[in-house]
């Protein structure tokens, strides 16, 4: 699943089927197939942004296996975005 | 520009006034048509933040994951995040900065001694270094 915002980078799809059996490899082949997409979420030295998560159905990847998370083909990775703030 | 509904604003106002002396924050939803953007609903969420909520904020994820379900099953979009501070002006902070995401407006509304005193929004950049303020549009308080 796509955050609005990013949609204008995916032909404006909120969701996109991917093949990859890890979340390293979806994203990889995400990124690949939609190549703007790739600068929001990655920083020029190829480490995901820090207002990145990666969630695989309802689980942050940061509490799995990280981008080698094993990723099944009826599950759904969603990009959320990291928000905090204060004076 | 961003624009504000009526009933959204109240929503706002009233989440922020009710958290004070707390830092609130919430999700704002509704339309984008490129820099023109419509604020139509705004559902306040939980301030995750361990710690004085009276000077920091944090969303949960899963909290943003549910905003932007809703958003969608409405037909909608999430578009912003507001979250307030108490008894200082509406500016963009480092912390604000340093913790902020590009793909959102960030509304930040003033609330001095429990009451609220006026907003700005602002629209940070990629490296979370540099925020540029963007138009508001929004109610008479």
């Amino acid at each position: 699943m796509i955050p609005t915002p990013l949609r204008q980078y995916t032909d404006k799809k909120d969701s996109i089927e991917v093949a990859g059996a890890s979340v390293a490899e979806i994203l990889g082949a995400l990124t690949t197939q939609f190549p703007d997409l790739r600068k929001n979420l990655y920083t020029d030295e190829g480490k995901l942004r820090s207002f990145v998560n990666v969630y695989v159905n309802d689980e942050d990847i940061r509490y799995l296996d990280k981008h080698k998370t094993a990723v099944a083909s009826t599950d759904t990775v969603t990009i959320v975005p990291s928000i905090a703030g204060g004076r | 520009m961003i624009r504000i509904d009526p009933d959204a604003w109240q929503v706002m106002l009233r989440h922020a006034e009710a958290t004070f002396p707390n830092e609130c924050c919430g999700a704002m939803i509704g339309s984008a048509d490129g820099d023109a953007k419509l604020v139509r609903q705004a559902l306040p969420l939980e301030n995750a933040h361990i710690g004085s909520q009276a000077t920091r904020y944090e969303l949960r994820p899963e909290d943003l994951l549910k905003a932007e379900k809703a958003a969608r099953s409405s037909g909608m979009d999430l578009i912003g995040i507001f979250h307030s501070h108490p008894d200082h002006d509406a500016y963009f902070s480092e912390t604000d900065l340093k913790n902020s995401c590009p793909w959102y407006s960030f509304v930040v509304l003033s609330v001095k001694a429990g009451r609220y005193n006026h907003a700005k929004s602002f629209l940070p950049n990629m490296d979370q270094t540099a925020a540029e303020e963007e138009a508001l549009e929004a109610p008479a308080a």
